[in-house]
């Protein structure tokens, strides 16, 4: 062990940035982690910029594409109409499903789909649902008779680490951005959307749901990942780092600071519980710029 | 159903030999080697290429050219109604069949034996003409990742209602049940390398519509062109040049 330490060291003096940070991964990073910065000249504690585009997709009814870094999430919802189950008449549905294509990044490949996808999924699914972000009986239209599923689908264009809060920000944005389509009861009983050709039948079947298209939010869940190396605590990890340094922790708070979800999957590094009271001061610091981006984001979307 | 009105205008405004408004992105995933997004209208796809790489089933592996593989996968808010088997289906499975052999026939592919070259293609939003938008992305990733071809490869679709021959179709045009024809050219060498057509049409009017196409395609070559020559000032300009 010794032996090879040193055998690195010598090597070091004569190798190039490119190849050191290839053959010594972790020596490079944290080399730089002594210094109190990453390889991409962030402080330990800062996220990367992050960026958010409402409307992204126009055949959907929300849709919003969301990039921290060179992660790129791109989330759409689709309603359809459904019966509500029988114990619970009032309430509609909310089916999220995360996908990772092939594009995203060179470890996927066809036929074998990520490791990291039905995780995050699942992730997603439990925050979402439990954070009471979305009241489900919103979603309801004629009680016990017909009511809303609304299909969030988010697919991952680029996996640059950080894959859990892109998602939830994509998602959140997608929510705030939903337009509900109206519709009207048809003369078989059904539920039929109104599109804008059906002038004539929108005179004979009054809108069901005219005055309710938005939905309302309320304590929007935002999360940051971390990652324990040592001593160190690394906010918003990219890829590289993450397979290199594998204890991650995600913390999700919602818009008011009340703590959400916390889920550190294991890891080599254990955690004190002062690091993770450190995390959770982090994560409060990084929801602010959060809801700011998203506040941004729909004031623009309503100016246009 | 009028597609052409007797003004000579289509559904979206158009006239016949108009096509929609393209517009190409290089570099849209960081991770791989090449990659693009295109619009053709709305219709908006990404492709990405890795490689060449390692040949991940040794069995696969061909000692005197690259093996190519290609998938063709489409979002499930991508066309109306959303998709429930957005990979797997039959029409999927024939369209990565179709860009892969495209490809193949321009990727100088004895330049780089026992290795692999992915290309992935992603339909964001689905409106007509989405073979031809995967091939022009296709091209440019490949552009991109510097994998030598022996000159870009342009698609565009073009077909025959109302009795005018219209140029790049869109969904509602492309389901009208008349014939659609889809031309795949290598433009500076004008050579044709996809050609499919669905529906009858007399051989005289098809030799019109084919030509269409490939006018069509001949005019989304120079727009890649203009995209690639960007691009590399672009890098000239950051490598200080």
């Amino acid at each position: 062990m010794g032996g090879s330490a040193n055998g690195a060291t010598d090597l070091s003096s004569e190798m190039e940035v490119d190849a050191f940070r290839r053959l010594f991964p972790l020596r490079f990073h944290e080399r730089h982690l002594v210094e109190s910065v990453r390889p991409d000249a962030r402080p330990l504690g800062k996220a990367r910029e992050t960026s958010l585009a409402l409307g992204a997709v126009g055949s959907a009814d929300g849709s919003a594409l969301a990039k921290i870094g060179c992660t790129t999430m791109l989330a759409a919802i689709k309603m359809e109409v459904m019966t509500p189950a029988t114990d619970a008449p009032d309430e509609g549905c909310v089916a999220i499903d995360f996908h990772m294509p092939a594009i995203c990044s060179p470890i996927v490949r066809p036929g074998r789909p990520a490791e990291a996808a039905p995780v995050v999924s699942k992730q997603l699914s439990d925050t979402i649902l439990s954070s009471g972000m979305i009241d489900l009986k919103e979603l309801s239209l004629v009680s016990g008779k017909a009511a809303w599923m609304a299909y969030l689908d988010i697919y991952c264009l680029d996996a640059d680490g950080a894959l859990f809060d892109a998602a939830l920000l994509a998602a959140a944005a997608a929510f705030s951005h939903l337009q509900i389509p109206v519709v009207s009861l048809n003369d078989d009983g059904r539920i039929v959307v109104v599109s804008k050709q059906n002038e004539v039948e929108k005179l004979k079947n009054k809108p069901v749901n005219e005055e309710k298209r938005k939905l309302k939010l309320k304590g929007i869940p935002f999360a940051l990942t971390c990652i324990l190396h040592k001593n160190y605590i690394l906010a918003d990890p990219t890829a590289e780092e993450e397979s290199i340094m594998e204890t991650l922790i995600t913390i999700v708070l919602d818009s008011s600071c009340q703590l959400v979800s916390l889920y550190k999957p294991g890891g080599p590094a254990l955690a004190y519980e002062s690091v993770i009271q450190d995390c959770i001061a982090l994560s409060r610091q990084r929801v602010r710029e959060l809801q700011t981006i998203l506040n941004e984001a729909i004031s623009d979307m309503e100016v246009d | 159903m009028e597609y052409v009105n007797p003004e000579g205008l289509r559904l979206d405004g158009r006239r016949p030999m108009e096509m929609r408004q393209l517009r190409a992105e290089i570099g849209a995933v960081s991770g791989a080697d090449g990659s693009a997004m295109f619009e053709m209208g709305n219709t908006k796809v990404i492709a990405a290429v890795y490689g060449p790489r390692e040949v991940q089933h040794r069995s696969q592996m061909v000692n005197d050219k690259a093996l190519i593989r290609c998938e063709y996968t489409m979002a499930n808010f991508s066309t109306g109604d959303r998709t429930r088997k957005p990979k797997g289906d039959r029409r999927s499975t024939e369209i990565s069949l179709v860009i892969r052999q495209t490809m193949e026939a321009c990727i100088l592919t004895h330049l780089m034996p026992r290795s692999q070259i992915d290309i992935f293609v992603q339909v964001l939003q689905a409106d007509g003409g989405t073979r031809s938008a995967c091939i022009n992305a296709a091209t440019l990733a490949l552009a991109d990742a510097g994998i030598p071809m022996r000159d870009l490869v342009t698609s565009c679709s073009s077909g025959y209602l109302n009795s005018t021959p219209l140029l790049d179709l869109n969904y509602v045009e492309d389901s009208a049940g008349g014939p659609d024809v889809t031309v795949g050219i290598l433009p500076k060498l004008d050579k044709v390398t996809l050609l499919q057509m669905d529906a009858k049409l007399p051989m005289d009017i098809f030799e019109n519509v084919m030509q269409l196409a490939t006018e069509g395609c001949k005019a989304v070559a120079n727009y890649i062109r203009e995209v690639l020559i960007q691009n590399t000032k672009q890098l000239e300009h950051r490598r200080g040049v």
